[in-house]
Protein backbone atom coordinates (compact mmCIF):
# COMPACT_ATOMS: atom_id res chain seq x y z
CA UNK A 1 0.00 0.00 0.00
CA UNK A 2 2.86 2.64 -0.94
CA UNK A 3 0.15 4.68 -2.33
CA UNK A 4 -1.86 5.51 0.47
CA UNK A 5 -1.01 9.03 0.99
CA UNK A 6 -2.16 9.70 -2.43
CA UNK A 7 -6.17 8.84 -1.87
CA UNK A 8 -8.81 9.72 0.52
CA UNK A 9 -9.08 8.22 3.35
CA UNK A 10 -12.41 6.95 2.41
CA UNK A 11 -11.30 4.33 0.36
CA UNK A 12 -9.15 2.83 2.99
CA UNK A 13 -8.22 -1.05 2.31
CA UNK A 14 -10.47 -2.95 3.96
CA UNK A 15 -9.44 -6.85 4.55
CA UNK A 16 -11.87 -9.41 3.60
CA UNK A 17 -10.79 -11.81 6.71
CA UNK A 18 -9.53 -9.68 10.45
CA UNK A 19 -6.86 -12.13 9.90
CA UNK A 20 -3.49 -12.13 8.40
CA UNK A 21 -3.18 -13.67 4.78
CA UNK A 22 -0.94 -16.33 6.45
CA UNK A 23 -3.29 -17.55 8.62
CA UNK A 24 -6.05 -17.29 6.51
CA UNK A 25 -4.72 -19.61 3.88
CA UNK A 26 -3.03 -22.09 7.14
CA UNK A 27 -6.90 -22.04 7.95
CA UNK A 28 -8.29 -22.86 4.11
CA UNK A 29 -5.49 -25.65 4.15
CA UNK A 30 -6.73 -26.78 7.41
CA UNK A 31 -10.13 -27.13 6.04
CA UNK A 32 -8.43 -29.53 3.26
CA UNK A 33 -7.05 -31.42 5.60
CA UNK A 34 -10.20 -32.01 7.94
CA UNK A 35 -11.93 -33.49 4.59
CA UNK A 36 -9.03 -35.65 4.03
CA UNK A 37 -8.87 -37.06 7.40
CA UNK A 38 -12.67 -37.74 7.22
CA UNK A 39 -12.11 -39.54 4.27
CA UNK A 40 -9.68 -41.83 5.69
CA UNK A 41 -11.24 -42.22 8.79
CA UNK A 42 -14.60 -42.75 7.45
CA UNK A 43 -13.38 -45.30 5.21
CA UNK A 44 -11.66 -47.09 8.03
CA UNK A 45 -15.17 -47.28 10.05
CA UNK A 46 -16.86 -48.93 7.34
CA UNK A 47 -14.46 -51.37 6.35
CA UNK A 48 -13.84 -52.28 9.79
CA UNK A 49 -17.72 -52.61 11.06
CA UNK A 50 -18.66 -54.05 7.63
CA UNK A 51 -16.16 -56.88 8.28
CA UNK A 52 -16.72 -60.52 9.24
CA UNK A 53 -13.81 -60.59 10.99
CA UNK A 54 -11.43 -58.45 12.50
CA UNK A 55 -8.53 -58.93 14.44
CA UNK A 56 -8.28 -58.18 17.73
CA UNK A 57 -5.12 -55.76 18.95
CA UNK A 58 -3.31 -58.37 20.33
CA UNK A 59 -3.86 -60.58 17.32
CA UNK A 60 -1.79 -58.06 15.50
CA UNK A 61 0.69 -57.07 18.29
CA UNK A 62 -0.30 -54.13 18.61
CA UNK A 63 0.06 -52.55 22.19
CA UNK A 64 -2.53 -50.35 23.72
CA UNK A 65 -0.24 -48.86 25.93
CA UNK A 66 2.34 -47.38 23.21
CA UNK A 67 -0.84 -45.72 21.86
CA UNK A 68 -2.21 -43.96 24.93
CA UNK A 69 1.83 -42.61 25.70
CA UNK A 70 2.00 -41.69 22.17
CA UNK A 71 -1.50 -39.74 22.72
CA UNK A 72 -0.01 -38.06 25.73
CA UNK A 73 3.36 -36.94 23.99
CA UNK A 74 1.22 -35.12 21.17
CA UNK A 75 -0.68 -33.85 24.10
CA UNK A 76 2.29 -32.32 25.78
CA UNK A 77 3.61 -31.61 22.41
CA UNK A 78 0.89 -29.44 22.15
CA UNK A 79 1.46 -27.19 25.19
CA UNK A 80 4.69 -26.74 24.88
CA UNK A 81 3.94 -24.81 21.01
CA UNK A 82 0.88 -22.52 23.00
CA UNK A 83 3.54 -22.03 25.41
CA UNK A 84 6.36 -21.08 22.49
CA UNK A 85 4.13 -18.71 21.11
CA UNK A 86 3.07 -16.94 24.08
CA UNK A 87 6.73 -16.43 24.62
CA UNK A 88 7.52 -14.86 21.43
CA UNK A 89 4.67 -12.98 22.11
CA UNK A 90 5.93 -11.71 25.50
CA UNK A 91 9.26 -10.91 23.54
CA UNK A 92 11.06 -13.71 25.05
CA UNK A 93 13.15 -15.33 22.43
CA UNK A 94 15.59 -18.01 24.13
CA UNK A 95 11.61 -19.34 26.38
CA UNK A 96 10.06 -19.69 23.06
CA UNK A 97 13.24 -21.45 21.59
CA UNK A 98 13.07 -23.59 25.01
CA UNK A 99 9.78 -24.37 24.34
CA UNK A 100 9.88 -25.38 20.62
CA UNK A 101 13.15 -27.48 21.08
CA UNK A 102 10.83 -29.63 23.39
CA UNK A 103 8.03 -29.46 20.87
CA UNK A 104 10.48 -30.91 18.45
CA UNK A 105 11.76 -33.72 20.71
CA UNK A 106 8.48 -35.07 21.57
CA UNK A 107 7.59 -34.92 17.99
CA UNK A 108 10.56 -37.36 17.56
CA UNK A 109 9.33 -39.42 20.57
CA UNK A 110 6.28 -40.07 18.86
CA UNK A 111 7.71 -41.19 15.54
CA UNK A 112 10.15 -43.08 17.43
CA UNK A 113 7.43 -44.94 19.23
CA UNK A 114 5.85 -45.16 15.90
CA UNK A 115 9.21 -46.86 14.65
CA UNK A 116 9.38 -49.35 17.31
CA UNK A 117 5.43 -50.23 17.26
CA UNK A 118 5.79 -50.89 13.05
CA UNK A 119 9.00 -52.73 13.87
CA UNK A 120 6.75 -55.19 15.97
CA UNK A 121 4.57 -55.62 12.60
CA UNK A 122 7.20 -56.14 10.33
CA UNK A 123 9.26 -58.71 12.71
CA UNK A 124 5.62 -60.92 12.50
CA UNK A 125 5.42 -60.93 9.02
CA UNK A 126 2.29 -57.88 8.98
CA UNK A 127 2.99 -56.26 5.57
CA UNK A 128 0.55 -54.37 3.91
CA UNK A 129 1.48 -55.86 0.79
CA UNK A 130 3.06 -58.94 -0.91
CA UNK A 131 5.64 -60.35 -1.01
CA UNK A 132 6.87 -58.89 2.48
CA UNK A 133 3.06 -59.94 4.01
CA UNK A 134 2.97 -63.25 5.49
CA UNK A 135 -1.28 -63.20 5.92
CA UNK A 136 -3.54 -65.61 5.14
CA UNK A 137 -7.01 -64.80 5.92
CA UNK A 138 -8.69 -68.03 6.49
CA UNK A 139 -7.09 -72.08 6.90
CA UNK A 140 -8.16 -73.46 4.24
CA UNK A 141 -6.24 -75.44 1.26
CA UNK A 142 -4.47 -72.86 -0.32
CA UNK A 143 -3.10 -71.90 3.15
CA UNK A 144 -1.80 -75.45 3.57
CA UNK A 145 -0.47 -75.73 0.14
CA UNK A 146 1.69 -71.95 0.88
CA UNK A 147 3.02 -73.61 4.49
CA UNK A 148 3.85 -76.85 2.49
CA UNK A 149 5.38 -74.58 -0.43
CA UNK A 150 7.45 -72.47 2.40
CA UNK A 151 8.81 -75.76 4.06
CA UNK A 152 9.79 -76.83 0.85
CA UNK A 153 11.66 -74.03 0.06
CA UNK A 154 13.58 -73.85 2.98
CA UNK A 155 14.40 -77.33 3.24
CA UNK A 156 15.73 -77.38 -0.58
CA UNK A 157 17.92 -74.59 0.24
CA UNK A 158 19.55 -76.31 3.65
CA UNK A 159 20.28 -79.57 1.33
CA UNK A 160 21.44 -77.86 -1.49
CA UNK A 161 24.39 -76.62 1.14
CA UNK A 162 27.25 -79.96 1.44
CA UNK A 163 28.25 -79.29 3.95
CA UNK A 164 25.43 -78.80 6.53
CA UNK A 165 26.12 -77.13 10.61
CA UNK A 166 24.30 -79.17 13.02
CA UNK A 167 21.80 -76.59 13.58
CA UNK A 168 21.11 -76.80 10.11
CA UNK A 169 20.39 -80.36 10.64
CA UNK A 170 18.07 -79.13 13.44
CA UNK A 171 16.21 -77.64 10.99
CA UNK A 172 15.62 -80.03 8.41
CA UNK A 173 14.77 -81.89 11.22
CA UNK A 174 12.35 -79.47 12.69
CA UNK A 175 10.70 -78.76 8.76
CA UNK A 176 10.34 -82.44 8.41
CA UNK A 177 8.39 -82.69 11.93
CA UNK A 178 6.26 -79.88 11.50
CA UNK A 179 5.33 -80.98 7.35
CA UNK A 180 4.74 -84.33 8.82
CA UNK A 181 2.66 -84.11 12.18
CA UNK A 182 0.53 -80.72 10.87
CA UNK A 183 1.00 -80.28 7.30
CA UNK A 184 0.60 -83.85 6.19
CA UNK A 185 -2.49 -84.83 7.75
CA UNK A 186 -4.46 -81.40 7.50
CA UNK A 187 -3.87 -81.53 3.50
CA UNK A 188 -4.99 -84.85 3.74
CA UNK A 189 -8.20 -84.94 5.58
CA UNK A 190 -9.35 -81.84 3.73
CA UNK A 191 -8.70 -83.59 0.57
CA UNK A 192 -10.73 -86.83 1.26
CA UNK A 193 -13.37 -85.06 2.55
CA UNK A 194 -13.64 -81.80 1.85
CA UNK A 195 -15.26 -78.64 3.98
CA UNK A 196 -15.89 -81.65 6.68
CA UNK A 197 -14.85 -80.35 10.02
CA UNK A 198 -12.36 -82.79 10.40
CA UNK A 199 -10.25 -81.47 7.88
CA UNK A 200 -10.60 -77.55 8.71
CA UNK A 201 -10.52 -78.37 12.60
CA UNK A 202 -7.13 -79.98 11.48
CA UNK A 203 -6.33 -77.07 9.19
CA UNK A 204 -7.06 -74.60 12.09
CA UNK A 205 -4.73 -76.26 14.40
CA UNK A 206 -1.58 -76.07 12.22
CA UNK A 207 -2.26 -72.38 11.66
CA UNK A 208 -2.70 -72.19 15.57
CA UNK A 209 0.49 -73.90 16.15
CA UNK A 210 2.29 -71.45 13.65
CA UNK A 211 0.38 -68.27 14.99
CA UNK A 212 -1.37 -68.68 17.73
CA UNK A 213 -3.13 -65.44 18.03
CA UNK A 214 -4.61 -64.20 21.44
CA UNK A 215 -7.56 -63.83 21.05
CA UNK A 216 -8.53 -67.39 20.69
CA UNK A 217 -6.87 -68.03 23.62
CA UNK A 218 -7.38 -65.86 26.04
CA UNK A 219 -11.35 -65.38 24.70
CA UNK A 220 -11.44 -62.13 24.90
CA UNK A 221 -12.72 -59.18 23.82
CA UNK A 222 -13.47 -58.41 20.25
CA UNK A 223 -12.23 -61.81 19.36
CA UNK A 224 -12.91 -62.20 15.54
CA UNK A 225 -16.61 -60.78 15.04
CA UNK A 226 -17.51 -58.33 17.62
CA UNK A 227 -18.61 -56.41 14.59
CA UNK A 228 -20.63 -59.26 12.81
CA UNK A 229 -21.88 -60.57 16.10
CA UNK A 230 -25.74 -59.62 17.25
CA UNK A 231 -26.70 -56.90 19.60
CA UNK A 232 -25.84 -59.22 22.47
CA UNK A 233 -22.42 -59.10 21.70
CA UNK A 234 -20.34 -57.80 24.35
CA UNK A 235 -16.90 -57.19 25.17
CA UNK A 236 -17.15 -59.80 28.21
CA UNK A 237 -14.61 -62.62 27.88
CA UNK A 238 -14.46 -65.88 30.09
CA UNK A 239 -11.61 -65.72 32.69
CA UNK A 240 -8.08 -65.07 31.50
CA UNK A 241 -5.87 -61.99 32.72
CA UNK A 242 -6.08 -60.25 29.37
CA UNK A 243 -4.37 -57.18 30.42
CA UNK A 244 -1.31 -59.30 30.86
CA UNK A 245 -1.21 -59.51 27.33
CA UNK A 246 1.27 -62.10 27.04
CA UNK A 247 1.19 -63.53 23.15
CA UNK A 248 1.05 -67.14 23.51
CA UNK A 249 4.05 -68.66 21.63
CA UNK A 250 3.95 -69.98 18.06
CA UNK A 251 6.56 -71.64 15.27
CA UNK A 252 7.10 -68.85 14.06
CA UNK A 253 8.34 -66.67 17.44
CA UNK A 254 9.92 -69.89 18.57
CA UNK A 255 11.82 -70.18 15.34
CA UNK A 256 12.39 -66.61 13.96
CA UNK A 257 13.92 -68.37 10.20
CA UNK A 258 10.61 -70.11 9.34
CA UNK A 259 8.76 -67.61 8.62
CA UNK A 260 5.81 -69.56 8.27
CA UNK A 261 2.51 -68.04 6.29
CA UNK A 262 -0.09 -67.07 9.31
CA UNK A 263 -3.39 -66.87 9.39
CA UNK A 264 -4.82 -63.76 10.59
CA UNK A 265 -8.79 -63.19 9.68
CA UNK A 266 -9.37 -59.56 8.35
CA UNK A 267 -5.75 -59.83 8.70
CA UNK A 268 -4.59 -57.95 5.61
CA UNK A 269 -7.94 -55.05 6.14
CA UNK A 270 -6.34 -54.67 9.12
CA UNK A 271 -2.59 -54.23 8.09
CA UNK A 272 -3.90 -52.01 5.25
CA UNK A 273 -6.07 -49.64 7.34
CA UNK A 274 -3.69 -49.52 9.96
CA UNK A 275 -0.46 -48.58 8.08
CA UNK A 276 -2.15 -45.77 5.63
CA UNK A 277 -3.62 -44.31 8.39
CA UNK A 278 -0.81 -43.96 11.02
CA UNK A 279 1.48 -43.96 7.95
CA UNK A 280 -0.54 -40.45 6.59
CA UNK A 281 -0.10 -38.54 10.10
CA UNK A 282 3.45 -39.66 10.51
CA UNK A 283 3.95 -37.90 7.45
CA UNK A 284 1.62 -35.15 8.71
CA UNK A 285 4.31 -35.34 11.89
CA UNK A 286 7.57 -35.57 9.83
CA UNK A 287 6.21 -32.33 8.24
CA UNK A 288 5.46 -30.79 11.43
CA UNK A 289 8.93 -31.23 12.74
CA UNK A 290 10.35 -29.70 9.63
CA UNK A 291 8.91 -26.60 10.12
CA UNK A 292 9.72 -26.55 13.98
CA UNK A 293 13.31 -27.42 12.83
CA UNK A 294 13.21 -24.25 10.41
CA UNK A 295 11.43 -22.27 13.26
CA UNK A 296 14.34 -23.24 15.45
CA UNK A 297 17.01 -20.89 12.95
CA UNK A 298 14.94 -18.05 13.77
CA UNK A 299 15.06 -15.41 16.58
CA UNK A 300 11.48 -16.03 17.54
CA UNK A 301 10.27 -13.14 19.10
CA UNK A 302 6.96 -11.02 18.35
CA UNK A 303 7.70 -10.11 14.86
CA UNK A 304 7.67 -13.95 14.17
CA UNK A 305 4.37 -14.25 16.62
CA UNK A 306 2.85 -14.98 13.62
CA UNK A 307 4.74 -17.36 11.71
CA UNK A 308 4.97 -19.41 14.84
CA UNK A 309 0.59 -19.51 15.68
CA UNK A 310 0.11 -20.44 11.84
CA UNK A 311 2.66 -23.57 12.44
CA UNK A 312 0.86 -24.16 15.67
CA UNK A 313 -2.12 -24.19 14.21
CA UNK A 314 -0.99 -27.32 12.23
CA UNK A 315 0.80 -29.09 14.71
CA UNK A 316 -2.55 -28.62 16.85
CA UNK A 317 -4.74 -30.28 14.04
CA UNK A 318 -2.42 -33.46 14.00
CA UNK A 319 -2.48 -33.73 17.36
CA UNK A 320 -6.22 -33.54 16.45
CA UNK A 321 -6.35 -36.87 14.41
CA UNK A 322 -4.51 -38.61 16.47
CA UNK A 323 -7.07 -38.20 19.33
CA UNK A 324 -9.43 -39.52 17.33
CA UNK A 325 -7.15 -42.42 16.03
CA UNK A 326 -5.51 -43.25 18.90
CA UNK A 327 -9.08 -44.93 20.32
CA UNK A 328 -10.35 -46.02 16.53
CA UNK A 329 -7.58 -47.82 15.89
CA UNK A 330 -5.82 -49.34 19.81
CA UNK A 331 -9.63 -49.46 21.42
CA UNK A 332 -12.36 -49.85 19.25
CA UNK B 1 -1.84 -3.91 3.94
CA UNK B 2 0.94 -2.03 6.14
CA UNK B 3 2.77 -3.27 8.79
CA UNK B 4 1.70 -1.09 10.86
CA UNK B 5 -2.51 -2.16 9.88
CA UNK B 6 -1.04 -6.01 10.10
CA UNK B 7 0.34 -5.08 13.90
CA UNK B 8 -2.76 -3.36 14.77
CA UNK B 9 -4.47 -6.04 13.16
CA UNK B 10 -2.82 -8.60 15.40
CA UNK B 11 -2.76 -7.08 18.59
CA UNK B 12 -6.94 -7.33 18.19
CA UNK B 13 -6.58 -10.77 17.07
CA UNK B 14 -4.86 -12.02 20.01
CA UNK B 15 -6.54 -9.66 22.73
CA UNK B 16 -8.34 -11.68 25.75
CA UNK B 17 -6.25 -14.87 24.62
CA UNK B 18 -5.68 -17.46 27.51
CA UNK B 19 -2.74 -17.47 30.07
CA UNK B 20 -0.58 -19.94 30.60
CA UNK B 21 -2.55 -21.44 33.52
CA UNK B 22 -5.50 -22.00 31.57
CA UNK B 23 -3.35 -23.53 28.67
CA UNK B 24 -2.48 -26.01 31.75
CA UNK B 25 -5.53 -26.56 32.97
CA UNK B 26 -6.77 -27.58 29.11
CA UNK B 27 -3.55 -29.88 29.21
CA UNK B 28 -4.76 -31.65 32.33
CA UNK B 29 -8.24 -32.28 31.00
CA UNK B 30 -6.96 -33.23 28.04
CA UNK B 31 -4.71 -36.11 30.40
CA UNK B 32 -7.74 -36.88 32.36
CA UNK B 33 -9.78 -37.34 29.53
CA UNK B 34 -6.99 -39.87 27.79
CA UNK B 35 -6.76 -42.01 30.66
CA UNK B 36 -10.82 -41.89 31.01
CA UNK B 37 -10.69 -43.59 27.03
CA UNK B 38 -7.82 -46.34 28.45
CA UNK B 39 -9.75 -47.18 30.61
CA UNK B 40 -11.81 -49.20 28.51
CA UNK B 41 -8.98 -51.06 27.64
CA UNK B 42 -8.98 -52.86 31.40
CA UNK B 43 -10.88 -56.17 32.05
CA UNK B 44 -12.97 -54.55 34.77
CA UNK B 45 -14.90 -52.53 32.13
CA UNK B 46 -15.06 -55.12 29.46
CA UNK B 47 -16.91 -57.14 31.67
CA UNK B 48 -19.47 -54.48 33.22
CA UNK B 49 -19.91 -52.19 30.18
CA UNK B 50 -21.55 -53.28 26.54
CA UNK B 51 -19.06 -52.82 23.43
CA UNK B 52 -21.50 -50.44 21.90
CA UNK B 53 -22.09 -47.66 25.07
CA UNK B 54 -18.09 -48.54 25.73
CA UNK B 55 -17.55 -47.41 22.18
CA UNK B 56 -19.87 -44.31 21.96
CA UNK B 57 -18.09 -43.52 25.26
CA UNK B 58 -14.56 -43.32 23.53
CA UNK B 59 -15.96 -41.53 20.81
CA UNK B 60 -17.33 -38.64 23.01
CA UNK B 61 -14.76 -38.24 24.72
CA UNK B 62 -12.30 -38.15 21.41
CA UNK B 63 -14.92 -35.25 20.89
CA UNK B 64 -14.60 -33.52 24.13
CA UNK B 65 -10.94 -33.50 23.76
CA UNK B 66 -10.72 -32.31 20.15
CA UNK B 67 -12.88 -29.48 21.29
CA UNK B 68 -10.65 -28.70 23.91
CA UNK B 69 -8.16 -28.51 21.59
CA UNK B 70 -9.73 -26.45 18.83
CA UNK B 71 -11.25 -23.78 21.36
CA UNK B 72 -7.98 -23.33 23.15
CA UNK B 73 -4.95 -24.13 21.20
CA UNK B 74 -6.04 -23.26 18.04
CA UNK B 75 -6.97 -19.99 19.64
CA UNK B 76 -11.15 -20.01 18.11
CA UNK B 77 -12.65 -19.30 21.30
CA UNK B 78 -11.01 -15.67 20.96
CA UNK B 79 -11.48 -15.56 16.97
CA UNK B 80 -13.91 -13.31 15.14
CA UNK B 81 -16.78 -14.86 13.19
CA UNK B 82 -14.72 -15.56 10.03
CA UNK B 83 -14.25 -18.96 12.16
CA UNK B 84 -17.71 -20.29 11.02
CA UNK B 85 -16.88 -19.40 8.04
CA UNK B 86 -13.90 -21.98 7.61
CA UNK B 87 -14.85 -24.87 9.96
CA UNK B 88 -18.50 -25.03 9.38
CA UNK B 89 -18.69 -25.95 5.50
CA UNK B 90 -15.67 -28.14 5.98
CA UNK B 91 -17.02 -29.96 9.16
CA UNK B 92 -20.23 -30.62 7.03
CA UNK B 93 -19.15 -32.02 3.94
CA UNK B 94 -16.83 -34.17 6.89
CA UNK B 95 -20.04 -35.69 8.20
CA UNK B 96 -21.51 -35.40 4.80
CA UNK B 97 -18.79 -37.80 3.90
CA UNK B 98 -19.25 -40.23 6.45
CA UNK B 99 -23.21 -40.29 6.71
CA UNK B 100 -23.36 -41.18 2.69
CA UNK B 101 -20.78 -44.15 3.88
CA UNK B 102 -23.39 -45.07 6.10
CA UNK B 103 -25.73 -47.73 4.01
CA UNK B 104 -22.59 -49.50 3.63
CA UNK B 105 -21.55 -50.22 7.16
CA UNK B 106 -25.72 -50.96 7.68
CA UNK B 107 -25.65 -53.67 4.46
CA UNK B 108 -22.69 -55.11 4.04
CA UNK B 109 -22.00 -58.64 5.63
CA UNK B 110 -25.78 -59.15 6.14
CA UNK B 111 -25.47 -62.39 4.25
CA UNK B 112 -22.19 -63.63 3.92
CA UNK B 113 -21.73 -66.83 1.83
CA UNK B 114 -21.23 -70.92 3.65
CA UNK B 115 -17.83 -70.63 2.22
CA UNK B 116 -17.00 -67.92 3.81
CA UNK B 117 -18.64 -68.77 7.42
CA UNK B 118 -17.00 -72.29 7.87
CA UNK B 119 -13.56 -70.96 7.15
CA UNK B 120 -14.52 -67.58 9.22
CA UNK B 121 -11.10 -69.12 11.31
CA UNK B 122 -12.98 -70.07 14.50
CA UNK B 123 -11.88 -73.91 15.48
CA UNK B 124 -15.07 -75.58 13.15
CA UNK B 125 -17.45 -77.57 15.91
CA UNK B 126 -17.73 -81.04 15.85
CA UNK B 127 -21.26 -81.73 15.24
CA UNK B 128 -21.84 -79.42 12.34
CA UNK B 129 -21.39 -82.17 10.05
CA UNK B 130 -25.28 -81.74 8.57
CA UNK B 131 -25.01 -77.81 7.54
CA UNK B 132 -27.70 -76.19 6.55
CA UNK B 133 -27.30 -73.65 3.66
CA UNK B 134 -28.21 -70.61 5.28
CA UNK B 135 -24.98 -70.97 6.76
CA UNK B 136 -26.28 -69.23 10.03
CA UNK B 137 -25.03 -72.63 11.90
CA UNK B 138 -21.29 -72.11 12.92
CA UNK B 139 -22.24 -68.60 13.84
CA UNK B 140 -24.76 -69.45 16.06
CA UNK B 141 -21.78 -71.33 18.38
CA UNK B 142 -21.17 -68.38 20.55
CA UNK B 143 -17.42 -67.72 21.42
CA UNK B 144 -17.70 -70.01 24.33
CA UNK B 145 -17.50 -73.20 22.65
CA UNK B 146 -14.59 -72.36 19.90
CA UNK B 147 -11.12 -73.42 21.34
CA UNK B 148 -11.57 -76.47 22.07
CA UNK B 149 -7.92 -77.61 21.56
Amino acid sequence: MSDSNNHSPMFDYQPALPISNGKTFMWLFLSTEIMFFAALIGTYIVLRFGALSWPSTHDVHLAEIWGAVNTFVLICSSVTVVLALEAAKKNNPSSAKGWMLLTLVLGTVFLGIKMFEYRAKFSHGLYPQSPHSQIYEKPDVYYAQAVRMRLLDLKKSLLEKTERTEAEEERIALIDKISLDWVEPAEKAIRKKPDSPEGRKLLFMLSDKIYPRASIHDHRAGANHAAAAGPTFTLASTAGDSASSAHPVGLNDQHPWLRLPIMIPGGNMWVSTYFLLTGFHALHVIVGLIAFAILLKMTLGPAKAGLIENIGLYWHFVDLVWIFLFPLLYLF
Amino acid sequence: MSIQDEKSLQHDDHEGHGSTSLYVSVFIALCCLTSLSFLTYFDFWRNTVPVGFSRAFMLAVSCIKALLVITFFMHLKWEANWKWMLTVPASLMAIFLMAVLVPDIGLRMQHASYERMIYAAEVPADEDTAHDTDGHDDKAHSPSDKAEH
